[in-house]
């Protein structure tokens, strides 16, 4: 507002400087826009230049909305103030993709083969044994498949096996909720529903002859998902992932981490509609994977980080896992029992269930098996369709 | 008396009058956060507070409130909230009675925007604030992760334009836009479009001296060696080497509180002993009050001046 000339001057360098950072943040992965640069600017201008600490605390305030972008925030606006040029640099060499911009156009393997020149129909790949590419699921095919073991499928088959896995829903149980609805008559709390009532009375020139009632809407129960990331889990982890992440999207609260010797936060990237695009930031994110197994250190770090995560003991825990573990067992059923006793439901995935008689009797598993509500079979596809039905009846059971 | 406050237009022009401000109002903010708030005044943006349960979100609104001599209106938010506890209601009894005596006395034309007027509309915290007279108010929409996301959808409206749309009588706006802050413990990620029109702090365990600051302010009676110990023993126990023995680490509000109990129990010097003996009160959870053993109490108290490497 005040010394307008001398503003101007600066406020104009100041504007490049804010645009030129905030261009930088957000190659950086820090969510901002436009609208938010502006604004810093703005408050740049209420705080003033003169100390640094101020500057930076207003910036912070203004262009930063997550704890975890703070770090980010505070080195990038460090260097981006001693010298923009180096800090360029330096962003260029933490993220190989940032200087080229325009994310490189590596087209999903879909779309390459959407693109490619189609086969000659008479004549069937050589590779490709039995699976007919251009019949679309037939029946047949389809219940070849079911039986079928992913971890024996081909290159081709497992994609088309990823397609079914896609259409099966996966149905979370539902809880009633605390939101109410409009119900009939038959509502069965006690709240009119006053809006309706008011409409009724319109329809009878003022009488109410019906009094609407508010009920209760169901919502899902929120998921949290542990999946096992490690070398003996390595083929099923990114089917699981793509299955659970179609399966579940319209459940209401989910978290997911996978777990090797270490833990990792997929929720972000299950965020993202597309199940490729979600593949690849899993991917991105997990940096233990095809590694060990430490269930019970990576359930405790669980719980010291994300215990919150956990709703009012209302959620249903999917551990996705071949109970082959190599932490203490010790250390495993105590976590296993500090996530029983705040959640619903633990379930046990087990992939290795595929075996006639098999018995968890690896250290891990044996501790899982006892600790764990049940224990399921997720290794072909008849199996994950029972997922579903189990879930169901484990859920209404032992209420 | 609204003439004479400074603070109904301009509030505060410096951050050193901010922190000043708060620092009176029993609130002793570091300079991040009194830069934030600062912003939010000038600004006239909502702010999202975040941070560990017990860190002084909610109080900062209580203090805002005594420096700017502004009511405080508070949102408790919860699983199931819904617009009708937090922005309005009709009042349906009145309203239907109201109907009775006009057909009683012969229908009247528009018995329809006679029983749609403000006076048989309940305001709810939102709406009050909007409504609040001449100095304005400090809203407090507390724990908003609390309440689902649905519920985010009807704040948008009231942080983005200060205003509250009712379709039978029109839109309400500010007549003074309220000092608005949202706290979350983080229970879930809000949804972008409301941090959007928010301004953001993350809230951390504050340092030793400003804690100390903090216990000696709200414990008066507390000794300078009881309360200096107080705050160095919490601090430790957040510092890195214990604070992974404990499922959740005390916020000030425990670290106050147990100076408080320190001083009921006539304590003038803390030992390994009553520390075990009072754990429930920094901890409130079985495994954490038991994992605070009489050992560790001791290593915690003995080496003062060593520093944390």
């Amino acid at each position: 507002m005040s010394v307008p000339q001398l503003g101007d001057a600066r406020r104009g360098k100041l504007a490049d400087n804010m645009m030129g950072f905030g261009r930088a943040l957000r190659r950086a992965g820090v969510r901002t826009d436009s609208a938010r640069i502006a604004l810093a600017a703005e408050a740049a201008a209420l705080v003033g230049v003169d100390s640094r600490l101020d500057l930076a605390a207003a910036m912070e305030a203004v262009m930063i909305s997550r704890e975890q972008d703070r770090l980010v925030f505070r080195e990038l606006f460090d260097a981006w103030f001693r010298d923009p040029e180096l800090a360029n640099k330096l962003l260029a060499q933490m993220l190989p993709s940032a200087e080229g911009k325009a994310e490189p156009a590596k087209g999903r393997p879909r779309v390459r083969e959407a693109l490619a020149a189609p086969r000659d129909p008479a004549k069937p790949a050589q590779t490709e044994r039995e699976i007919d590419f251009d019949a679309a699921m037939t029946a047949s095919d389809r219940r070849r498949l079911h039986h079928a073991d992913f971890n024996a499928l081909g290159a081709a088959e497992y994609r088309l096996v990823e397609r079914l896995a896609r259409d099966i829903a996966l149905p979370v149980p539902t809880v009633p909720a605390r939101r109410l609805r409009a119900a009939g008559d038959a509502g069965a709390h006690s709240r009119m529903h006053w809006p309706g009532v008011w409409h009724e009375a319109a329809r009878t020139g003022g009488e109410m002859l019906r009094l609407p009632r508010l009920s209760r809407r169901k919502q899902p129960l929120p998921l949290l998902v542990l999946v096992d990331v490690s070398g003996s889990m390595e083929r099923y982890a990114r089917l699981l992932l793509a299955f659970l992440h179609a399966a579940t999207r319209r459940a209401g609260r989910r978290d997911v981490f996978a777990f090797g010797t270490q833990l990792t936060d997929l929720t972000p990237a299950f965020r993202i509609a597309d199940t490729d695009a979600m593949l690849g930031a899993a991917g991105e994110a997990i940096a233990d994977f095809a590694g060990g197994t430490r269930l019970g250190g990576s359930l405790g770090e669980l719980r010291q980080r994300h215990a919150r995560r956990l709703t009012g003991r209302r959620t249903l825990v999917l551990v996705i896992s071949d109970g082959l573990d190599t932490g203490e067992p010790e250390t495993l059923e105590r976590e296993l029992l500090w996530l029983k006793r705040h959640s619903r439901r633990v379930l046990w995935l087990n992939p290795l269930l595929r075996y006639e008689g098999y018995a968890p009797l690896a250290r891990g598993a044996a501790v899982l098996h006892r600790h764990a509500d049940a224990m399921l079979a997720v290794h072909n596809l008849s199996a994950l369709e029972q997922l579903a039905t189990s879930l169901a009846a484990l859920m209404r059971a032992g209420r | 008396m609204t003439d004479t406050t400074p603070a109904a237009t301009a509030p505060f022009n410096t951050i050193d009058a901010v922190v000043q401000a708060l620092e009176g109002a029993g609130y002793y903010a570091d300079r991040r956060l009194a830069t934030a708030v600062f912003l939010a005044l000038k600004l006239q943006r909502p702010l999202l507070l975040e941070g560990e349960p017990g860190v002084g979100k909610t109080e900062l609104a209580k203090a805002l409130s005594s420096a700017l001599q502004r009511e405080l209106l508070r949102l408790q938010c919860y699983d199931g909230l819904e617009q009708r506890e937090a922005l309005y209601e009709w009042n349906y009894a009145a309203q239907l009675l109201h109907m009775r005596a006009a057909e009683a006395h012969g229908a009247s034309s528009d018995v329809e925007s006679e029983v749609y007027q403000p006076r048989y509309l309940i305001r709810r915290p939102l709406l009050q604030a909007l409504q609040a007279p001449a100095p304005g108010a400090v809203l407090l929409i507390d724990e908003v992760d609390r309440a689902d996301e649905p519920f985010e959808a009807f704040l948008l409206e009231y942080l983005g334009e200060y205003q509250v749309s009712i379709p039978e009588l029109g839109t309400v706006r500010a007549l003074v836009p309220p000092v608005t802050i949202l706290t979350s413990n983080r229970t879930r990620e809000l949804n972008d479009a409301v941090k959007r029109r928010c301004l953001y702090h993350w809230l951390d365990y504050p340092e030793r001296d400003r804690e100390l600051a903090i216990v000696r302010a709200q414990v008066p009676k507390a000794g300078a060696v009881l309360s200096e110990q107080v705050a160095a023993f919490v601090g430790r126990l957040r510092s890195a080497p214990y604070v992974s023995a404990f499922q959740r680490a005390p916020g000030i509000a425990e670290s106050v509180e147990w100076a408080r109990a320190l001083i009921a129990l006539d304590t003038v010097e803390l030992d390994p002993e009553i520390v075990v003996d009072t754990a429930g009160i920094l901890f409130k959870q079985r495994d954490d009050v038991a994992a605070l053993t009489h050992e560790l109490a001791s290593d915690l108290l003995k080496p003062e001046e060593e520093p944390a490497s």
